[in-house]
């Protein structure tokens, strides 16, 4: 009898749809859709980033929540998969959802055309395509944070700073996993090399990326005074073994975003030091909100999670990434009123100024034409513990950076 | 007692021919064919164009293969790039100013022709060695539209479809979307039902049983397999269209990546080697089960109070689903459609199989 009303019950759900999960289930709630890889390539940052989110929203709503209103977030897996990023996407926009992010280039580039067509927000932090940017064209995309052309341009400014201001006579090497993410910074890093009077040299490796001896040893050949690396995970490892094999110091290595306290740890806390990398968020604990979150929840067990998780740049990503969100619906909230529309939303992540989430991440000025906020990022440097910020905040050759994204956004066209 | 035999007599050679001879057969088609056009009626908007729009697409993608990898018995783990060809060529057709009719046309017929002119190649090797030369196919595709921004739209970018439209009409409703795919699963179902009582699918099964013995009979055995290569590509390059023209409504080349000609593959040997129903049990286990098995799982942890984060309710379904594929084809080697035609096989004389034990 039991039993039967069990199978009963589980039969209902499962017609009733798919997972999700959710940390709060009122109904007068803000709600954010994450449709996330939780499961396939995505996934050496998409629990980290989830458990940010989810403490996040567990601090905000002890607080109070955002005008009154608990925030909402409901997390579901894709698998990176397209169609079932969309399948995700029609489903929490039919439970009231307008808010989305993927996580996920692949499936943002999926749904964008029906986030365009149904006047939804998709907030696309450090994936998709780069010139989603311009809000101009992209009206419902925000991709708060740089952009892989953002970020290389900065990497090169941190050199030239390095260099006493010149870049000319200077070799920068470019090694990039050969397939569209590390192919991207290509044509932007040519125009700066004959602009700034840099020697570049491209140095690509296959996916999946552990075959990387022949790159390595052409850089040894080319002796450049800097590597910007367009890789993540584990083939940094990779990377750093191949650097010492050829006697390459591992301080000239620069890395994009993507490389965490994990990746640290396999290459050798030690053996690390002086390994830098790109970033738009402050790492380690020293930031007054993960501070906060470890005070106020995981001192007290209610985190969203593994405590030992925190230790990661990633997780500071997805705190920092959430922090720019709820300071939009807040703003929207002051502007437009309860219920958060997806018209106030956007209008409130369009006034942003200046929002750094207490000195966690670079400052960000969302316009209603730069959805990115600026695309500051600095160069961090691994110090044996720690990630140790190198310079300010910068955000430079921007003229050069939107010459790029003008460009590649007048293609698009919605149909 | 359910397939009723009774009655059933045969006067002339055409209705000997007679694709469904038992009315019982017929009558479940015409059934299922009311249901699947009334289903804009019947079920929400969610199901209509996340599940079974898709699933129609992906069932007539399966079919296609199956009419390679079923009846004429050649492996290809390449069937994804030969639909990416399909789609990037109609997109860019339509994008041209051809109306979508004659572009889903030169889709299907440059898929044809790319796909055939690789088969003349791969056709020089036999069983194992086929297979992996089409997946050379799959990662020269794979990488000819990572490298070239005149087809793909440039990196990280992607094709915009155009409005999809059929004799100047502009469809964009859900129900309209649904009824393309459904109308292209059926004529594909339609052309393979027929195929197999014709010479063709009659020289595709001699050809897979044995080539040579095919060769001794008179069957040209390389004809007959670029043939099948051509009439599968063909299929491919017209289904590809119609996904990204209803579904996608983009084309990116993640959605023609080689883990998709796995998952087609896998549809067509779950769901049965040369078995048109299977096929379309095959791609609904396969495409939508993930999902499903994630709604079960997730319903079942909330009833029993279990707290589980995200990341163990995305990874313990996987687990499920994958076992679920094992269980089924250690029940049924053949696949599901054959644990269907077991059910038909029992019911049919049902409940007279008794009487002989």
């Amino acid at each position: 009898m039991k039993l039967t009303k069990i199978l009963m019950q589980v039969a209902a759900v499962a017609l009733a749809g798919t997972a999700t999960v959710s940390s709060a289930s009122a109904q007068d709630t803000i709600k954010f859709g994450m449709c996330y890889d939780l499961s396939k390539s995505y996934t050496f940052i998409t629990p980290q980033i989830t458990q940010g989110a989810r403490d996040l929203a567990d601090l905000v709503n002890m607080k109070g929540g955002i005008g009154g209103h608990p925030v909402e977030i409901i997390v579901q897996d894709h698998g990176n998969e397209p169609q079932r990023g969309i399948e995700c996407y029609e489903k929490l926009k039919r439970e009231g959802v307008f808010v989305f992010d993927t996580l996920s280039t692949p499936v943002s580039i999926a749904v964008l055309p029906r986030i365009m067509k149904d006047g939804n927000i998709l907030l696309q932090s450090l994936v998709g395509r780069g010139d989603a940017v311009d809000g101009s064209v992209f009206t419902q995309v925000f991709p708060v944070g740089p952009t892989y052309w953002g970020q290389v341009v900065n990497d090169i400014e941190y050199i030239r700073l390095q260099n006493g201001g010149s870049l000319k006579g200077v070799k920068v090497a470019f090694f990039y996993v050969d397939y569209p993410f590390g192919q991207e910074p290509i044509e932007i890093l040519k125009t700066l090399a004959e602009k700034e009077g840099f020697e570049l040299g491209l140095f690509p490796f296959p996916l999946p990326g552990s075959d990387q001896g022949s790159a390595w040893t052409q850089i040894r050949r080319f002796n450049p005074d800097n590597i910007i690396s367009w890789a993540f995970a584990g083939m940094h490892v990779v990377a750093a073994k191949e650097m010492k094999r050829n006697g390459i110091p591992i301080s000239k290595y620069i890395s994009v975003n993507w490389l965490n306290e994990k990746d640290i740890a396999s290459i050798g806390a030690e053996a690390a030091i002086g390994l830098k990398r790109g970033t738009n968020v402050a790492g380690g604990q020293d930031v007054p909100i993960i501070a906060e979150i470890i005070a106020e929840l995981y001192d007290k067990g209610k985190g969203n999670g593994d405590r030992a998780a925190l230790n990661d740049v990633y997780y500071n990503t997805g705190v920092a990434m959430y922090s720019a969100a709820f300071e939009a619906a807040r703003l929207a909230v002051e502007q437009g009123g309860f219920p958060v529309t997806a018209e106030t939303m956007k209008a409130g992540l369009e006034s942003m100024v200046d929002f750094d989430a207490n000195g966690l991440m670079a400052p960000l000025t969302v316009t209603a034409e730069d959805h990115g906020g600026g695309g500051k990022t600095r160069i961090d440097m691994w110090d044996g513990k720690t990630w140790v910020g190198q310079t300010d905040w910068i955000g430079a050759y921007t003229d050069v950076v939107w010459e790029v994204v003008k460009e590649s956004s007048s293609k698009f066209k919605l149909e | 007692m359910f397939y009723r035999q009774s009655g059933v007599r045969h006067n002339s050679y055409s209705s000997d021919r007679d694709l469904f001879p038992i009315p019982a057969d017929r009558y479940a088609l015409w059934f299922f064919l009311a249901l699947g056009i009334a289903a804009p009626w019947l079920i929400d908007g969610l199901y209509l164009n996340s599940y079974m729009l898709p699933w129609l697409l992906w069932t007539a993608a399966a079919l296609g293969l199956n009419l390679l990898t079923g009846w004429a018995g050649q492996m290809h783990l390449g069937y994804a790039a030969v639909m990416a060809v399909g789609a990037y060529s109609t997109v860019h057709a339509v994008r041209f100013g051809i109306p979508w009719e004659f572009a889903l046309l030169i889709g299907g017929l440059s898929s044809s022709v790319i796909g055939s002119l690789f088969a003349v190649a791969a056709l020089r090797v036999k069983g194992l060695y086929l297979a992996i030369t089409t997946l050379a196919m799959q990662f020269v595709m794979d990488w000819v539209l990572n490298h070239s921004p005149a087809i793909s739209g440039g990196s990280h970018a992607s094709l915009q479809s155009p409005t999809f439209a059929l004799l100047g009409q502009d469809i964009t409703s859900d129900a309209g979307l649904y009824y393309v795919a459904l109308g292209w699963c059926v004529l594909v179902t339609i052309f393979l039902l027929n195929m197999r009582r014709t010479g063709l699918g009659r020289a595709l099964v001699a050809v897979r049983e044995k080539d040579f013995a095919a060769a001794i009979l008179g069957v040209n055995s390389f004809y007959y397999k670029i043939i099948a290569f051509a009439t599968s590509s063909f299929i491919a390059g017209v289904t590809g269209a119609i996904l990204v023209a209803t579904f996608y409504f983009l084309a990116s080349p993640e959605q023609f990546s080689v883990n998709v000609s796995i998952q087609v593959l896998a549809m067509v040997i779950v769901g049965g080697l040369a078995s048109i129903i299977g096929s379309y049990f095959g791609a609904a286990l396969i495409l939508l089960m993930p999902g499903i098995v994630n709604g079960l799982f997730a319903g079942f942890a909330d009833m029993v109070g279990l707290q589980f984060g995200p990341e163990t309710l995305a990874h313990i379904p996987n687990a499920a689903y994958g076992a679920l594929i094992v269980i089924f084809l250690m029940v049924e080697p053949m696949g599901l459609g054959k644990i269907y035609g077991n059910i038909r096989d029992y019911l049919l004389v049902w409940p007279f199989d008794q009487m002989k034990k």
